[in-house]
């Protein structure tokens, strides 16, 4: 595959020069095409902010939607059509302020898709407010007197909820964050990657060097990342308040917990669910990797299920 | 006949009036069955009113002559809507009012067990009403599905001893007894219930919401059916996410519909808005109960009808239809996927608490004429060049020829910003004109789609009932034509304003009723067409500020000579509004 002709956006990209998102969006087009992926079998689910953007600029299906939402639009994605790969991508004010409940709920219910967050302290698209994550007194010029509370700390949240694929990566090192990614997407359940992104616009603390100087990376300790007690002591190495001498980047925490569309009743339903068009150009490769027949079928609609019939039977219930 | 079912909330009065609506069902007559129930689970005054009729009911009735109530204390209160010779079954222990005739029968001895007084209760009514208790097993094993045969056996004995008891004590202060039910084949269900199973019918696949009266009926039945229909059903961690989940799962091409009601559908509004923006067929189903706020968490209302045209920010289209029972509410269903399908963009079935939650005798065949919705999708995206797919393609109609993600070498770009026919963030002026007119150019079809609004005498009998002429209900050509005075009404009310319509034009008063059952885009040639230069229009309905009568004005220049409104939260009876309108047409 010419990964760099198929992963490219037919948009402008319109980041400020430098801007950690670039990093970002390398790391996930290098990712998804290590994964052997064509950019038709991926959607990514953008908010709303500079980091939504990337939706539009992966290359791969798209919904934009709302601020703080990427994370519904993509768990509905992946329940009508679980053949998808789905990537859920926002900033620090989509997934941890105005999507936050979304967020807490997503590592309980696990649903098999990726989450990626670009946390940059600060908020970018609206000019330079202050974000759940901006450290514990961080000025900007709009908020003079600085944040008058800690910082959300999105990886021991995601702990305390359950979630299955705890990680953190760093835009400054592209190839960490895509191999990075790329573990998230083969893990069965929520691979969630907070990634320290700077902004060089906004945020003149936490800058490229200043994360640097602070980095290590989690594979080259003595860290297990199926020991969740170990994860959630790593999680609170960056602390809510003072100073912050040492950030941990790589996986914190993996599991195999069953992914939402895996468990039970779920696994049933979304097998019934399997959507096929009538239309022949669908989703050859992965219907012949599932030895499925491609006959008729429509959004969402199970094999040789006839929904008047269902609904005829059901309605001796009412005799 | 009329009947009432009194008790507290937690005596299973759900199972007597249930119980009672299918045995007379059964014994081929019309029941329409409504509930007034309080916002709590233990305790207060929960009643039921059952109409009973050879013709079809679609109202409650203003004097019952049957009282059953489970506390003598209840009985008081509903003094006022029973007829002077109604009969009142009640407990022997406790004191009644003077004058009041009454079968007092010992309930707990006659149940053995506290929690069969209501199968006591259930036998007692037959009795009065002269039915038959054979048969009630098989209705008991419905109601106790998954108890046991055992439960079954002994609720079947307690309902015996109550119709004993009063067949061998109660004689001499008993009811005109019921005759002429004529078996057919009907059955009795709730709007919730018939609004869920419309969208089965259709074919829906993905159902959301998040607990909240009177929504919560429709999201249970799809639970409940989930399996054998192949429904994904979410309860979501709240209201934004059931709609955007389901938002999502229709990008994906799942047929989804997200239920809720007023409060929910404000916390909608936002992706409301972004389905109007990217295009995506999405049905919300919305339960109007009082407002604001929380309002009357168990009561019914009609206050949220131009929320529903208005709500979310920016212009999209949209259709909002208001159905007046389950029959409609069956339909609604199907319109609605219909027109979300067809013409990319969401669709609201805004219906009443007191519509949902009534029970509605319905011709079994007019509920298997349900049809799955034709897909619209592109019949050959192989045909398509690859990589060269457009989701928001400018057409004519405004509707775009649709693809879904995940087909070989194309990619669908749905975006909440202003685009470009890719589906690209977009900033121009030329495109923006482009985008706009594209989308609201759908409305002219969808205006199409909807049903034509018509002059209605009574609400006709769609009832085949061939064997029974007489029930035939014609609309009168004498009514209608010398009808000077149109009463329009939307949802629940049709019922009550046909059947006030019917005493008034006894007293020589003619007036002819149009019920707007799809309701948004207004149909602003066929209103104005009816009421035309000579006819006076009224309006009746459930709200504080006419909300109705100023659609009459805005949409069609037509002043409504004035309105009947309720709005404590109770449907209105049918004395009421024969009331209401009898004054302003003296």
């Amino acid at each position: 595959m010419a990964e760099d002709r198929v992963w490219s956006a037919s948009a402008e990209v319109t980041w400020c020069p430098g801007c950690g998102n670039f990093g970002i969006l390398a790391a996930l087009r290098q990712a998804l095409a290590a994964a052997g992926l064509e950019p038709w079998q991926v959607v990514v689910v953008g908010g709303i902010g500079q980091s939504g953007k990337v939706a539009q600029y992966v290359g791969a299906n798209f919904l934009q939607g709302l601020h703080g939402r990427a994370l519904p639009h993509a768990i509905g994605v992946k329940l009508a059509d679980p053949e998808l790969k789905v990537i859920a991508v926002g900033g620090d004010g989509d997934m941890y302020s105005e999507g936050g409940n979304h967020l807490l709920h997503a590592f309980r219910r696990n649903p098999d898709i990726v989450c990626l967050v670009h946390n940059n302290g600060v908020y970018g698209l609206t000019k330079g407010q202050i974000a759940p994550t901006s450290g514990f007194g961080f000025a900007t010029k709009n908020r003079p007197m600085g944040a008058l509370v800690p910082a959300f700390n999105p990886l021991a949240a995601g702990l305390a909820m359950g979630g299955s694929f705890i990680a953190r990566g760093f835009a400054g090192d592209m190839k960490h964050l895509a191999r990075l990614i790329g573990e998230a997407l083969n893990h069965k359940g929520l691979g969630f990657i907070d990634i320290l992104q700077p902004c060089v616009t906004y945020n003149r603390v936490n800058t490229f060097d200043w994360y640097k100087e602070r980095v290590y990376d989690l594979a080259l300790e003595a860290h297990n990342p199926a020991d969740a007690d170990a994860a959630r002591a790593r999680a609170l190495e960056w602390p809510a308040e003072g100073e912050v001498k040492q950030i941990p980047i790589g996986v914190f925490y993996s599991s195999r917990r069953e992914a939402y569309e895996a468990c039970g009743l779920v696994e049933r339903r979304t097998a019934n669910a399997e959507r096929r068009s009538e239309g022949k150009g669908r989703g050859r490769e992965v219907r012949t990797a599932n030895a499925e027949p491609s006959d008729g079928g429509r959004g969402g609609q199970r094999r040789g299920a006839d929904p008047v019939s269902v609904a005829k039977k059901a309605i001796g219930e009412f005799e | 006949m009329d009947l009432i079912v009194a008790g507290h909330a937690g005596q299973g009065l759900q199972v007597i009036s249930r119980t009672l609506a299918w045995m007379l069902v059964r014994a081929g007559y019309y029941v329409f069955l409504s509930q007034d129930v309080m916002s709590r689970i233990r305790g207060g005054h929960n009643f039921a009113r059952l109409r009973v009729g050879t013709e079809p009911v679609y109202a409650d009735g203003d004097a019952a002559q049957v009282l059953v109530a489970l506390d003598p204390a209840l009985v008081e209160r509903h003094i006022p809507h029973l007829a002077p010779d109604a009969v009142v079954v009640t407990d022997a222990a406790g004191t009644l009012p003077e004058g009041v005739n009454a079968v007092r029968l010992p309930f707990a001895d006659l149940a053995r067990e506290p929690v069969m007084v209501n199968a006591v209760a259930v036998g007692a009514s037959l009795a009065l009403v002269g039915l038959d208790p054979a048969g009630l097993g098989e209705i008991f094993s419905g109601q106790f599905r998954g108890k046991g045969e055992e439960v079954v056996r002994r609720n079947v004995a307690a309902a015996e001893a109550g119709f004993r008891a009063v067949v061998e004590g109660g004689k001499g202060c008993c009811p005109p007894k019921l005759a002429g039910g004529v078996p057919g084949e009907r059955v009795l269900i709730s709007g919730a219930e018939a609004l869920a199973l419309g969208a089965i019918a259709a074919g829906v696949r993905v159902v959301t919401g998040y607990p909240m009266s009177p929504a919560t009926p429709i999201v249970e039945y799809c639970f409940r059916h989930a399996q054998e229909a192949g429904l994904i059903v979410e309860q979501t961690e709240d209201e934004v996410s059931a709609a955007n989940l389901a938002i999502g799962a229709a990008f994906a091409g799942a047929r989804s519909m997200v239920c809720t009601a007023g409060g929910g559908f404000c916390l909608m509004n936002e992706a409301l808005s972004l389905a109007g923006m990217t295009e995506t067929p999405l049905v919300l189903c919305v339960g109007m109960r009082p407002g604001p706020a929380t309002g009357m968490a168990t009561r019914t209302e009609q206050a949220d009808l131009l929320f529903s045209i208005y709500a979310g920010h920016g212009e999209f289209p949209r259709a909002v239809l208001t159905p007046a029972d389950a029959e409609q509410a069956f339909h609604a269903a199907q319109d609605a996927f219909r027109i979300a399908e067809k013409y990319q963009t969401p669709v609201i079935i805004l219906f009443d608490q007191f519509m949902a939650d009534a029970l509605w005798t319905v011709e079994r065949s007019r509920l298997r004429s349900g049809v799955a919705s034709p897909s619209t999708l592109v019949p050959d995206s192989a045909a398509i060049k690859p990589y060269s797919y457009r989701r928001y393609e400018v057409t004519e109609s405004g509707v775009s020829p649709m693809v879904l993600p995940g087909t070989a070498q194309q990619l669908v770009y749905a975006d909440s910003d202003e685009h470009t026919e890719e589906g690209h963030i977009a900033e121009s002026a030329a495109i923006r004109l482009l985008m706009v007119n594209k989308r609201n150019a759908k409305l002219a079809g969808i205006r199409r789609e909807l049903a034509v609004p018509k002059v209605e005498a009574e609400v006709k009998a769609e009832a085949e009932v061939k064997a029974r002429v007489k029930v035939e209900v014609k609309v009168e050509a004498e009514g209608e034509e010398k009808a000077e005075t149109l009463v329009f009404c939307f949802g629940s009310s049709r019922g009550v304003v046909s059947e006030a319509l019917k005493r008034l034009r006894a007293k020589g008063l003619n007036a002819a009723m149009v019920h707007l059952n799809h309701i948004w885009p207004f149909p602003v040639d066929a209103v104005a067409g009816l009421v035309g230069k000579e006819k006076r229009a009224l309006t009746v309905e459930q709200n504080y500020s006419g909300q109705l009568a100023q659609l009459l004005l805005q949409e069609c220049g037509v002043r409504a000579a004035g309105t009947v409104r309720r709005f404590d939260g109770r449907q209105f009876t049918v004395a009421e509004v024969e009331a209401g309108l009898e004054e302003m047409m003296r």
